[in-house]
């Protein structure tokens, strides 16, 4: 196990900057997930980690080594690529072999590596088979156990799970995290995939036009996003976002008052202008008119089987609320909305920040 | 698909049949020839039922020492085919890896030299062996073939390396392995249809070039082919010898390409990625 530091990391190719001078502490055994929409730098920063790319400024350590100049081989590092990058001249077992040969460990102790291995992800059976005569999800388990039979210090997964179906990508996911809390290996793991961040990181690390956003807890991600681009891109469906302007202790928008919750005091000027954020499950259908935060307009409601989306018009702008199926209304009628104050996130317009973190 | 008609399949049969009477027919006539006796080798209408001899055969070896020739073009095309294989893999593999806006023109440039006509170097490289002491060598004709085999071998295997995914290679590289050892190990392996068909052409160019080895070797060095048409002179034609000579040049040639057929196989990265 490593820790891995990030000190002001810039990666540029040629000319344009792509990754611009991030800082990430990754402490030894943790669980850490980059997360991002395509083109954020997410892939370019671990496979900056990997060697697989230089740094072109900043610095890179690996446990308490600067590993700037490493090359990837003397890094201690085992990676599982997005599309498996299996060998295929080689069987499942020459596969792992290869993996251990420069390892020059001895024929019995390999030999137990790769039947340990092999067992752990039920490759067993498949030892002797080459990667054309296995399926996606097999190819997907050779991949990583390639990977393991290494014990690396650090595991790199880059998007593993973008190639299987929905069903299987659940399955590998629930193995991946039952496989940290056996090794307690430190991972660094990339995927575009919210879910796969929330139900399998202890740190998120929001990354966008390679900077990064946020890091924290899938938690702290979801109930305190630091700004209004990690608000939207967590959760789904997408948190609404609402034009606002503060006006004594209300928060004004098209066709819609909000009262501006006790915890904000102090924080908000008058007229300042905000964009507020409530995610659609805390959108609720009152029919008392007292309660009502704005009458909105049913345009389409989506049948989820347990819940209903519903797309809501409240003077020009758009909303998605999310509701329990049996208290679906109808297309196109009008009905009373109330925004819960408590799950109210409010950013500053210009600069997109939480106005809880100012 | 419609299963073809019947007079489809007979014009099929018939277009086979006349592309291989045009090939093996000179094969025939050379085979039949250097069997027959001396007296009926040219009868007309030539004769098809004949007592084979094999005293052409044993002429050849008699007269001139055959052997030795034969040993001699073996070691000039294997001796070119292995140098070409070994230096054209690896400016291809670099080719294909580096990344530089000026490496299109190196490949232009390695291909460029295939479009010299031989011809016109043959008395400067008679002039260059003279001097280093190579002339009438089995190397001097290695470094001459190889000249025209490697830019061959480069264009061929730069093809064949960059449909290997690079993602290999980086897993190589993480795994613990330097850049000839993936090479060695991963990237030559899924290249091997590549070899197979550089060999396959290096190997017969340098087999069968006859104007460098007629030029460049005596006694000493002298191929196979050249020895054949030694056997033609103002004086005589022995027809006899030559049609020996040439039906034993073609044995080589026909095993060493069924021997790298079994390498031209394609989809050998399947499965490795995706």
């Amino acid at each position: 196990m490593s820790s891995i530091q990030l000190r002001n990391v810039v990666k540029r190719y040629g000319s344009v900057e792509v990754v611009h001078g991030i800082d990430l502490d990754i402490s030894e055994g943790e669980f850490v997930v980059l997360l991002g929409p395509s083109g954020c730098g997410k892939t370019t920063t671990l496979r900056m980690i990997a060697g697989l790319e230089d740094v072109s400024d900043g610095e890179l350590s690996i446990g308490s080594t600067v590993v700037n100049a490493v090359a990837p081989k003397d890094r201690g590092v085992a990676m599982v690529f997005q599309n498996y990058a299996l060998y295929p001249h080689m069987t499942v077992r020459q596969n792992m072999e290869f993996a251990l040969r420069p390892l020059k460990l001895d024929k019995s102790e390999s030999d137990r590596r790769i039947t340990e291995t092999a067992a752990l992800l039920g490759l067993d059976k498949l030892l002797a088979r080459q990667p054309a005569q296995l399926s996606g999800g097999q190819r997907q388990r050779v991949a990583m156990g390639r990977a393991l039979v290494r014990t690396p210090e650090v595991f790199l997964f880059d998007e593993p799970l973008s190639n299987l179906d929905a069903k299987l990508r659940t399955q590998v996911r629930l193995e991946i995290g039952k496989l940290h809390k056996r090794l307690g290996t430190t991972i660094v793991y990339v995927t575009h995939d919210q879910v796969e961040a929330m139900t399998l990181a202890d740190k998120i690390v929001i990354m966008q036009d390679g900077h990064i956003e946020q890091i924290g807890s899938p938690q702290e991600v979801f109930t305190k996003p630091r700004n209004s681009f990690v608000a939207t891109f967590i959760g789904s469906p997408a948190m609404n976002m609402v034009e606002a302007i503060v006006n004594d202790g209300t928060l004004i928008g098209d066709h819609l008052n909000v009262g501006i919750p006790e915890r904000f005091s102090g924080r908000l000027e008058e007229g300042q202008k905000v964009i507020f954020g409530i995610r659609p499950s805390e959108i609720v259908q009152v029919s008392d008119a007292k309660q009502s935060t704005a009458k909105a307009r049913v345009e389409v409601s989506e049948y989820l089987g347990d819940e209903a989306l519903l797309d809501l018009r409240i003077g020009s702008q758009e909303l998605i609320a999310e509701v329990p199926a049996s208290q679906c209304p109808a297309e196109d009628v009008e009905i009373d909305v109330h925004f819960n104050p408590q799950a109210l996130h409010i950013f500053d317009a210009k600069t997109g920040l939480s106005v809880d973190i100012q | 698909m419609n299963r073809p008609g019947t007079q489809q399949t007979i014009l099929v049969y018939v277009l086979l049949a006349i592309v291989l009477i045009v090939f093996l027919t000179p094969i025939y006539i050379i085979l039949s020839s250097s069997l027959k006796p001396t007296p009926i080798m040219f009868q007309k209408p030539p004769a098809m039922i004949f007592a084979p001899t094999l005293e052409h055969y044993v002429s050849l070896f008699e007269a001139r020492p055959f052997g030795k020739f034969i040993m001699n073009s073996l070691i000039v095309a294997l001796g070119s085919t292995a140098f070409s294989l070994f230096f054209g893999s690896l400016a291809a593999y670099a080719i294909s890896r580096i990344r530089h806006k000026r490496m299109n023109d190196v490949a232009f440039w390695i291909l460029s030299m295939r479009m010299f006509p031989p011809i016109a170097v043959v008395v400067p490289y008679y002039i260059i062996f003279k001097a280093t002491g190579l002339l009438d060598t089995p190397l001097a004709l290695v470094i001459i073939y190889s000249t025209a085999n490697i830019p061959l071998t480069v264009w061929l295997m730069k093809g064949f390396f960059d449909e290997v995914p690079s993602a290999l290679e980086e897993a190589a590289a993480i795994d613990g392995y330097g850049l000839l050892r993936i090479f060695w190990y991963v990237t030559l392996p899924l290249a091997a249809p590549g070899l197979a068909v550089s060999a396959v052409f290096c190997f017969i160019f340098s087999w069968n070039e006859f104007i460098f080895a007629l030029m460049l070797t005596g006694s000493n060095a002298q191929t196979a082919t050249v020895a054949v048409m030694s056997f033609w002179s103002s004086d005589a034609v022995q027809w006899g010898r030559i049609m020996a000579g040439s039906f034993i040049i073609l044995i080589p040639g026909v095993i060493f390409v069924l021997t790298c057929q079994r390498w031209l196989v394609r989809g050998l990265t399947m499965g490795s990625v995706k």
